[in-house]
Parts: C-alpha cells; sequence; structure tokens
C-alpha cells in the first residue's frame, strides 16, 4: 500500500478502538485440507505437548492479506505457510521476518534454504501416465520428452496453467541440462525457446490444469493419457487404486515454506516452532501423511526403505531434480504469467 | 402518474428519502475502502498512468476482458431464453408444485461451484454419461467435447445464472392480465404472434431486471470458467484475482478493475437509454384483472410446447445436482462414475468433524443478517429511487449496482482494510456486512422491477382516504411490491450463501463459512466431504420445504371444517 493510501486508510480506523491482538501462545495459518491436517498431526500437536504452548490454528495465509494485517497492524499469525513464489513475492515487499538468518538451517538440503523462510517440504514436479493408455510391456513415457513426443506417445496432456516449473519443463524436454535450465531462461532467446516449446505441445493439452487433484482426477478417468503434476496428488490417485504411474527419471524439486510475518504477536516462541520443525526426527514424521519428502538428509534414518519409496527427496532422487529458483521466480513471475497466459488464449 | 405529481409534494413526501440509507451504507462500506483501494491505480510515488497503459497495451489483459464481455453476454442470452419456458411453467402450475419447482431452480446455489462442476464434468467428460448415451445410441462415434472449452463455461455459468432470470420473469408473468392473453388468443392471434406481440413486451421488465443481474454476476465470474472451460476462457476477475492475490500488484489490478467498472456502467447507460426504463414505469399497471396463470385447467398449443421446454430446463438444472448423491456416497476420493464402492463415511466426517457443523451455522447466521439488511435497505432505496426524476432515477440505478460489478476480490481486500482496524474481523458482521454489501443490489432491481408494474393510483386513492404514508405503504405498497422483495431476498441469501472470495478476507477459523471451508486445501486435494455436505444441505432443505407445505395443508384443512 502507498504510504498515502496508508493515511488515508489509518483516519478511516481512527475513530475505532484498537483491539490487542488475543493473547494466545502460537497462532498458525496454513491452507486447510489434508496438508493442514498432516502438518497438525506431524508438529503441532507434538510441539504444543512437549512446550505447553497453545497453538490456535487459522487458515488461508494470503500473502495479500498478511500485507494487509501488516499496513493495518492487525497481525493475527505467528506463523504462516507459502510457497516459494509468494515468499519470493512477500520479501520482495518486506512482509516476513529472516527467519533463515535466525534459525539454524546447517543440516537443510542446500537448493532448499532461503533467508526468509524455513523450508518445512519437498515435493516434485513429476510426469505421470495412465497404464491403461501406455500398459506394462509397450513403450511407457519417463522423461519430459516424451511428454512433448505426441508420435511416440500419443493421446491428450495436461499440464500447469501456471508458468513456473512448466517452462522448466519445455527446456528439460528441450535437451538443455539441468544446471543450465537458469541461464538459458534468463536469456531471451531462451525465454522464446521455452515458450516456443509450449506452443508446440499446446493442441495436445486437454486443459491446463488450476487445482493439484486436477490432473490426477483426469488421468483416471481416461480424458488425457498424460500428466506433468505433483507427486503426493499422484501418490494419493495411485493409494486410491486409479491406473497411474509415476516416473522418477526426471523431477523438478518445490520446496515449501514456513515463516513469520512482520509485527507477528508471538515471534520468539515462533522461531523455537520453526527450529523444531526443521529437525530430523520431526522431520522424519511429515511423510506419514503426505507423500511429500523431508528437507534434511538427517530425516532419513527415521524413515523406513518403503515409505522412502515414495518420497521425493531421496538421495538418489535428489541427484536427478532440478530445484526452482524461487528468487528468480520472484523477479519474472509477473511478465512470465502474463506471457503464459496469453500464450494459452491463442 | 407519479411523474406528474407537483413539485412541493415531491419534496414533501417521504418517500424519496427512503433511498438515503442505502446512499449512506454504500458511502460508507463501498465507496470509501474500495475508492481508496482503486485510486492505487493512479498511484506510484506520485501520479501514474503506467498501470492503464500497462492493462490495456498487454494481450492477455485485453483478450481476457473481451472473454469476459462476450461469455458474460452469451450466459445473460441464453439465461433469458432458458427461463422464458421454465418462468411460464412455474406461473401456470398449483402452486405446490411450483414451490418444489423454484427449489428445483435454486439448487445450484445450495451446492458449492466445486461440487457441482464435479457433477458437470463426470455428465460431460469424454467418458462421461452423456457421451456413453450419445455413443451407445449411436448419434455420435466420436466423443463430443462438452467441457474444457466455451461449451462447458457456458453450461456451467448459464445453469448457475439462470435463477436471476426465472425469479423477476415469474414474478412479471404472475402480472399479466389473463384477459389480454384471452382477448389475442380469441381474436386469432397464433402462439408465435402471442408471444412476440402479447407476453414478451409484458413481461419484459422481469427479463430485463433478471438479465442485467446475470450479466453483472457473470462478469465477476472466475472459478466455473476455470474448472469448466479451457485456457481460451480466461475471465478478467481472474486476472484481477491474481494481481491481488499472487502479484501483490494491486495498482494494476485496480487499473483492471477500473476499466472493468467503467466499461460496464456504460454498457448499463446504453441498455437503460435502449430500453427506456422511465416508459416501462408507467406501463404495466394493469393489475385488477385476473392473474394469468390462475387455475389453467386447458393449456394451448403454444402453452403445451412451452411447458415441455420448461420441464426440459428442469431437467438440465437437476442433472449434475442428481449424479452427485450417488457420489457422495463413492469411496473413493478421486470422483470416479459410478463409484468403485460404497461407504457413507463423508457423511460420518461432516456430523463427527465439528468444523463442518459450526462452519454450515455461520454460514446461516451470516446470510440471515445479510437478507434482513439487504431486504430493508435494498426495498427502501428502491422505493425512494421510484419518486425521483428519470435522469436522477438513472444515476441512483447505476450508483446502487455498482458493488456488483466491482470483482468480489477487491472489496474483499479493501474491506479488509476498512473493518480490521475496527476490530470486526473475527465478528460476523464482517462477512455480513459485505455481504450485504454485494446483495442488496439484487433486492433493489428486483424491487424496482416490480414497482414498475405498481398502479400509482393505487398509493393516491389510500393517501386521498386519509392513510398517512407508513400505512399506506404496509396496507398497499408492500403487499403489491412483496413478490419483488422475497425476490431479491431469495438473490441476497444464495449470494451470501454461495461468497467465497469475501469470506476469505472477513473471516478467521471461528467465523469461517461454508464455501470458505470446502475451498480450503483445493489447491492439494477435494475432500468429498464437500459433496455429502451438498447433499445434506439439499435434503434439509427439502424437508424444511415439505414440512412447510404439510403444515400450510393441514392449516387450510383446518379452516374448511371452520
Amino acid at each position: 500500500m502507498r504510504p498515502v493510501l496508508k493515511l488515508a486508510f489509518a483516519a478511516l480506523g481512527l475513530c475505532s478502538v484498537a483491539v490487542p491482538v488475543q493473547a494466545e501462545d502460537l497462532n498458525f495459518s496454513s491452507w486447510g485440507g489434508s496438508y493442514q491436517d498432516a502438518i497438525r498431526k506431524a508438529w503441532l500437536e507434538p510441539f504444543g505437548k512437549s512446550t505447553g504452548v497453545k497453538i490456535v490454528e487459522d487458515t488461508n495465509p494470503e500473502v495479500a492479506k498478511i500485507k494487509a494485517m501488516i499496513d493495518t497492524n492487525t497481525v493475527e499469525w505467528d506463523v504462516v505457510t507459502e510457497n516459494g513464489v509468494r515468499l519470493a513475492r512477500g520479501i520482495s515487499l518486506g512482509l516476513f521476518e529472516p527467519v533463515g538468518k535466525m534459525v539454524d538451517v546447517s543440516h537443510v538440503i542446500a537448493g532448499a534454504r532461503n533467508d526468509y523462510g524455513v523450508p518445512s517440504e519437498i515435493f516434485s514436479t513429476n510426469l505421470a501416465f495412465s497404464t491403461k493408455a501406455f500398459p506394462d510391456g509397450k513403450p511407457q513415457p519417463k522423461s519430459f520428452k516424451d511428454f512433448w513426443d505426441v508420435e511416440k506417445f500419443p493421446g491428450k496432456r495436461t499440464m500447469q496453467d501456471d508458468p513456473s516449473a512448466m517452462l522448466e519443463a519445455a527446456l528439460l524436454a528441450d535437451g538443455v541440462p539441468l544446471d543450465k535450465v537458469y541461464s538459458v531462461l534468463s536469456t531471451k532467446e531462451g525465454l522464446d525457446r521455452a515458450f516456443a516449446m509450449v506452443a508446440k505441445i499446446k493442441p495436445h493439452i486437454t486443459i491446463f490444469w488450476h487445482n493439484g487433484a486436477q490432473p490426477v482426477q483426469l488421468l483416471g478417468s481416461g480424458e488425457v493419457v498424460m500428466a506433468i503434476g505433483w507427486n503426493g496428488r499422484f501418490q494419493s490417485g495411485i493409494d486410491d487404486g486409479l491406473p497411474i504411474r509415476m516416473s522418477w527419471d526426471q523431477i523438478i524439486a518445490n520446496i515449501g515454506y514456513f515463516t513469520i510475518p512482520k509485527k507477528a504477536p508471538h515471534k520468539d516462541t515462533a522461531l523455537k516452532f520453526l527450529s523444531y520443525m526443521v529437525g530430523g526426527e520431526p522431520q522424519s514424521r511429515f511423510s506419514n501423511y503426505v507423500a511429500y519428502g523431508p528437507v534434511t538428509e538427517d530425516a532419513w534414518p527415521f524413515i523406513d526403505d518403503k515409505r522412502k519409496e515414495r518420497l521425493p527427496s531421496t538421495p538418489e532422487r535428489i541427484k536427478n531434480a532440478l530445484f526452482v529458483d524461487y528468487a528468480w521466480w520472484g523477479q519474472n513471475a509477473d511478465k512470465l504469467t502474463e506471457r503464459y497466459t496469453q500464450l494459452l488464449q491463442q | 402518474m407519479l411523474r406528474h405529481r407537483s413539485h412541493s409534494v415531491l419534496r414533501l413526501s417521504p418517500p424519496a428519502l427512503a433511498s438515503l440509507p442505502l446512499v449512506a451504507f454504500t458511502i460508507a462500506f463501498f465507496v470509501l475502502p474500495v475508492g481508496f483501494l482503486l485510486v492505487s491505480g493512479f498511484y506510484d510515488h506520485g501520479f501514474t498512468l503506467k498501470y492503464f497503459v500497462h492493462a490495456v497495451s498487454v494481450s492477455a489483459y485485453l483478450q481476457a476482458f473481451q472473454n469476459t464481455m462476450v461469455i458474460a453476454s452469451l450466459v445473460t442470452i441464453l439465461s433469458v431464453v432458458f427461463a422464458y419456458p421454465l418462468a411460464y411453467l412455474l406461473a401456470t402450475l398449483r402452486q405446490t408444485i411450483a414451490k418444489i419447482l423454484f427449489l428445483v431452480v435454486l439448487l445450484p446455489f445450495w451446492t458449492s461451484a466445486l461440487v457441482r462442476t464435479t457433477g458437470w464434468i463426470i455428465l460431460l467428460q469424454k467418458n462421461g454419461i452423456v457421451n456413453d448415451l450419445l455413443r451407445g445410441v449411436g448419434l455420435t462415434d466420436q466423443p463430443i467435447a462438452f467441457v474444457f472449452n466455451l461449451t462447458g463455461v457456458l453450461i456451467g455459468m448459464t445453469h448457475v445464472l439462470m435463477p436471476f432470470v426465472v425469479l423477476p420473469l415469474y414474478a412479471s408473468f404472475r402480472s399479466v392480465d389473463r384477459s389480454v392473453i384471452l382477448a389475442a388468443e380469441g381474436l386469432g392471434a397464433s402462439p408465435v404472434r402471442l408471444f412476440w406481440r402479447v407476453m414478451l413486451p409484458l413481461t419484459s421488465p422481469g427479463a430485463i431486471a433478471g438479465a442485467i443481474m446475470v450479466f453483472m454476476n457473470a462478469i465477476g465470474y472466475y472459478i466455473t470458467p476455470s474448472l469448466m472451460g479451457g485456457p481460451g476462457q480466461t475471465m478478467i476477475a481472474q486476472m484481477i484475482a491474481f494481481n491481488i492475490s499472487e502479484q501483490l500488484n494491486w495498482g494494476l489490478a485496480a487499473a483492471l478493475a477500473l476499466i472493468l467498472l467503467c466499461v460496464t456502467l456504460v454498457l448499463f447507460a446504453i441498455v437503460q437509454k435502449l430500453f427506456n426504463f422511465g416508459e416501462m414505469m408507467s406501463s404495466g399497471s394493469s393489475r385488477a384483472g385476473e392473474p394469468f396463470g390462475a387455475e389453467i385447467r386447458s393449456r394451448s398449443v403454444g402453452g403445451r410446447i412451452s411447458a415441455g421446454l420448461g420441464l426440459l430446463v428442469v431437467l438440465f438444472l437437476v442433472a449434475p445436482i442428481l449424479l452427485i448423491f450417488p457420489i457422495s456416497f463413492g469411496s473413493s476420493t478421486y470422483f470416479t462414475f459410478p463409484p468403485p464402492s460404497y461407504t457413507v463415511k463423508w457423511y460420518a466426517n461432516f456430523f463427527s468433524d465439528n468444523k463442518w457443523l459450526r462452519a454450515t451455522g455461520n454460514s446461516l447466521v451470516i446470510a440471515a443478517l445479510t437478507v434482513v439488511l439487504s431486504a430493508i435497505l435494498g426495498t427502501s432505496a428502491a422505493v425512494g429511487v421510484s419518486r425521483l426524476k428519470k435522469r436522477a432515477a438513472g444515476f441512483f440505478d447505476a450508483y446502487f449496482i455498482m458493488p456488483m460489478i466491482v470483482p468480489a476480490i477487491v472489496i474483499s481486500v479493501a474491506l479488509y482494510y476498512f473493518l480490521a482496524p475496527i476490530g470486526l474481523i473475527g465478528s460476523l458482521w464482517a462477512p455480513a456486512l459485505g455481504h450485504t454489501l454485494v446483495a442488496t443490489p439484487y433486492v433493489f432491481l428486483s424491487v424496482r422491477a416490480v414497482l414498475r408494474g405498481f398502479d400509482g393510483n393505487l398509493e393516491y386513492a389510500a393517501l386521498g382516504l386519509g392513510a398517512s404514508w407508513p400505512t399506506m405503504f404496509r396496507r398497499v405498497m408492500l403487499p403489491a411490491i412483496m413478490p419483488g422483495v422475497i425476490g431479491g431476498a431469495v438473490f441476497a441469501f444464495i449470494t451470501s450463501f454461495d461468497d467465497v472470495v469475501l469470506a476469505l478476507f472477513l473471516t478467521n477459523l471461528k467465523t469461517r463459512t461454508l464455501p470458505k471451508l470446502m475451498y480450503e486445501g483445493v489447491a492439494q486435494d477435494i475432500d468429498p466431504t464437500i459433496v455429502a455436505a451438498s447433499c445434506i444441505i439439499i435434503v434439509a432443505t427439502l424437508v424444511l420445504l415439505g414440512l412447510n407445505l404439510l403444515a400450510s395443508r393441514s392449516s387450510h384443512a383446518r379452516v374448511d371444517h371452520r
């Protein structure tokens, strides 16, 4: 909010009584549903039990709402969870505390660290296909290159309506090596190349999905034969008995973050909670509930092999993974989303 | 006529002042908060037009504007066309059956957008029920693409927006004097001619009021289009929400919202000119005759065809909703049809986790507050505006519907800045006030529409016979405009009960509403409990209506015995 407007809004609220934030011990806000259920069981409840901290949950920590809370001095939340792109946007507007420097994250996988967020889990963007369309014994798609190969693997496909991770997949499919993806994307020619790849596959895309469950639903119903989507969602479809298989040959690693908004009422307790959450043993618990992997190697001794199979951040899989560069997306998301939307509309 | 009243009477009469409460409410909760947010479209360390330049130079936005206008127009036309046979059917049926059909018309709103689109997709997808049927009977051998394109968007949006035409149109049908129809038939008018020359002009106020509500509503839609459309159907509201929530580029969002507001207001002014609202005000005051539809025993040919078409529209409205009942008992988290096996666990979830019941309770309380507030504000404003001269009335018509045009996400953020410092976030009043703001225009428009058919001479007669204005209002005017008030109140209820976006900013965990709870976690997965919740709400409503019908029947019976 611009300063003038801030003043105006302050004036509007002047006649009012400022209500003190409730004296709860820790106010936590995430995105509800099965994700927040997992967080509750893995971290909130055990932390509350061992420290006596009373945790009050809320939902929908929209970055826009965090900004509005900070502007109006009504910040209620101590810990919020954001994806990397939203975190980067919030950082550029100065909404978050530098928790990455306040909590010990030296044991965390290097690609996941961030000055303003403590990583909570690693999930991956994978290729998945319908085993009805591509049964065992016949060629099955394995890489993003196969996603683009409509001759060898005919049929409709689905990918995300948001460019982050999709432009990376397009370049990987076009043969750009892992470590060169962002330097290529940072050039005009590289961007044109990525967008040209999306344009090339677009006629074969039934729908650009918006919610994580959509690609699973579409694969399950036979509407599409191949999808690029999130591993945890595909896994839940597979566990549900849908004819889906995921490829682990080539993955893009996404990271979820926990952070503390500026002016949070219980910052010290919040920092204690973040230190706890990122520890080895607590990190191992999350994947009991969702197939998302730990952010630290310290967690693996607590995870059995069967569960390990399902997780994206094992040392072998991380080797082949491209980590999404959120700082890069924080700077480029606006222009690229406009361009991506424009291409999709054509 | 009212328009010919002497100036002094106009100035002294209280009715024109009746619009003041809504004027004040709109200034406090819309003009000031939303105005401050929209002004940021001109501001970046000083005055700038860069956001407007950006908005009109990036083709993604221009395309989204075009999509929005085209889709909103098509949905409006389809809604009016479908609503005609249905409203005719409703107006000519026995009251009891009509009541049940009314509920059917409103069924789409009793479920979340997530649930009803799920129903549609299962019906219409490539391997869906409709395509299976079509292939089964040999009408087609290739599946037809009904969803993830423009067709899907039109189906989904018409399904949910059509009620906004059906109700006012029904009121118009009921106020048509049946002797006019009999006269036309007696003079040998064909069914087609009867419709074009008699029915259409007489029912147009209702159709136009409904069409305006559909159009204004449609331009703010983006959840249904994003689930049932393809990338070619991106709506401007989605781009505005993206810039507010994801990019936090509020300057650009404000510029886009302002452009949308201006374009829509210009369109509204053109419609006002074209259909000459003032003229319509003085028409249709033929209330004395026998109402159309009362006790129709035999239908004409045209009537039978219309009623048949009306039944098809009913089928269109209920089909996806009926489908969600078997799905709600399906064991799969991913909605497959027919379900692999059956379970009641989603129902058990609803009743065992108190968050569902609490959210349902919050939604009902908020909707009730919204209905009461918006019915009072909207009705009094409509009565007031109907007393103004044509030009002033035109201005206030536009002024009062503005909250419908500005995308909900903008209102949501603006109201947060306004209500949080006074400690209202966390109270049910915050969402109730927000909902009242966006729901009152529906009451205002529907009461305005019935007031156009209100015979001013009745008012003079009552006042001339010595009734005070309040007595006249209570005894004469209010009963006459009641259908409009009730229709508007129903719209206010469903606007509140279906809202997600305002609840996002204006509620917290304690005050969250059912739609907000249903949307939580949707980026990850859809909890099938929301389907069970929708079924429970539908069944509960049907049971309440059934009891109500039984009760009224037995009370009638008692009266007869006396």
